[in-house]
C-alpha cells in the first residue's frame, strides 16, 4: 500500500498534516520574530 | 525565552495535534468525534482567563509602583487575552453550528463571552482615546482591574446559574469529571502547551512594546 493509498483511505491523516503544516508555519514565524526582536534589543542597548 | 522551551512548545503542540486528531476517543452521546474540539477550544478559553487576570495583576503593580513597564505588561496581557477570547468564540461557534444547528443562538456561554469581548473592547477604546502616556496607563490600569473582576462571573458563574446547552467543561461518557484517561492526558498536555505558547507570545509582545517605546522616546528626544 503506497502512502497515497493510505492517505486516501484514512482522510483524517490529511487533516492532521494540514494542521501540522499551519503550526510549523506559525512556529517558524514566531521563532524568526523572536530573533529579530533580539537584534533590535541589542541595537537599542548598544 | 530559552530555545529549549521553544522547541518543547513546538513538540508538545505537535503531539497534541497528532494525538488529538488521530487517537480514537470513546463514544460520547450527542458529541461523537466533535468532542475533540475540547483539546483546542478549552485551552483558548483558559488562556483568555489567565491573560485577563495577569493584566489585572500587572495593573495593580503599575498603580503601586507607577513603572511604565507594568503598563506594557498589563496591556500586552489584555491584548493577547482578547485574541484568545476571540479564538475561543470562533472555535465554539463553529462547533455549535454542527452540534446545536446554528453558529450563534445566544446560549448563556455565548452571551457571557460576547459581553466579555465588549468589556475588553472598551478597554482598548479607552487606551486609544488618551494621548498622555501616564494618564493612559493610570486609567486603563483601573479599568483593567474592574474588568478582570467581572471575568469569574461571566466565565464561571453566569453559565452555571442559567440553563445552558454547553457541555460540562470536562466531558466524558457519563457526564462526570472522570474523563477517559487518554483524552485527559491529551487535554492536560494541550493546556500546558498552549499556556507556554501564550507565555512566549506575551514575552515577545512585551519586548516589542518596550523596543518601540524606546525608539519613540529616542525620536522625541
Amino acid at each position: 500500500m503506497s502512502l497515497y493509498d493510505f492517505l486516501e483511505a484514512n482522510s483524517i491523516y490529511i487533516v492532521m498534516l494540514i494542521v501540522l503544516i499551519i503550526w510549523v508555519g506559525i512556529f517558524g514565524y514566531m521563532w524568526r520574530l523572536d530573533s529579530k526582536v533580539k537584534k533590535l534589543e541589542k541595537k537599542h542597548t548598544s | 525565552m530559552n530555545s529549549f522551551v521553544k522547541i518543547f512548545i513546538f513538540l508538545i503542540i505537535s503531539a497534541v495535534i497528532v494525538c488529538g486528531i488521530v487517537l480514537p476517543i470513546p463514544h460520547i452521546p450527542a458529541l461523537g468525534d466533535k468532542a475533540r474540539v475540547l483539546y483546542f477550544h478549552v485551552p483558548m478559553s483558559w488562556i483568555s482567563v489567565l491573560a485577563f487576570f495577569m493584566s489585572m495583576y500587572y495593573s495593580i503593580k503599575f498603580l503601586k509602583t507607577r513603572e511604565i513597564d507594568y503598563d506594557i505588561k498589563s496591556f500586552s496581557s489584555a491584548q493577547l487575552g482578547f485574541l484568545f477570547c476571540v479564538l475561543a468564540t470562533l472555535t465554539g461557534s463553529l462547533w455549535a453550528k454542527f452540534n446545536w444547528g446554528s453558529f450563534w443562538n445566544w446560549d448563556p456561554r455565548q452571551t457571557s463571552i460576547f459581553i466579555l469581548l465588549l468589556i475588553y473592547g472598551a478597554y482598548f477604546a479607552l487606551r486609544s482615546a488618551i494621548d498622555s502616556e501616564e494618564q493612559r496607563a493610570r486609567l486603563s490600569a483601573v479599568y483593567s482591574i474592574i474588568a478582570a473582576v467581572t471575568v469569574p462571573f461571566f466565565v464561571f458563574i453566569m453559565p452555571r446559574i442559567v440553563e445552558s446547552l454547553h457541555p460540562d467543561p470536562i466531558i466524558n461518557t457519563s457526564g462526570k469529571i472522570n474523563m477517559d484517561t487518554t483524552m485527559f492526558i491529551i487535554f492536560l498536555t494541550s493546556l500546558l502547551g498552549f499556556t507556554l505558547l501564550f507565555l512566549w507570545c506575551l514575552n515577545l509582545k512585551v519586548r516589542i512594546e518596550r523596543v518601540s517605546l524606546k525608539h519613540l522616546r529616542s525620536v522625541v528626544d
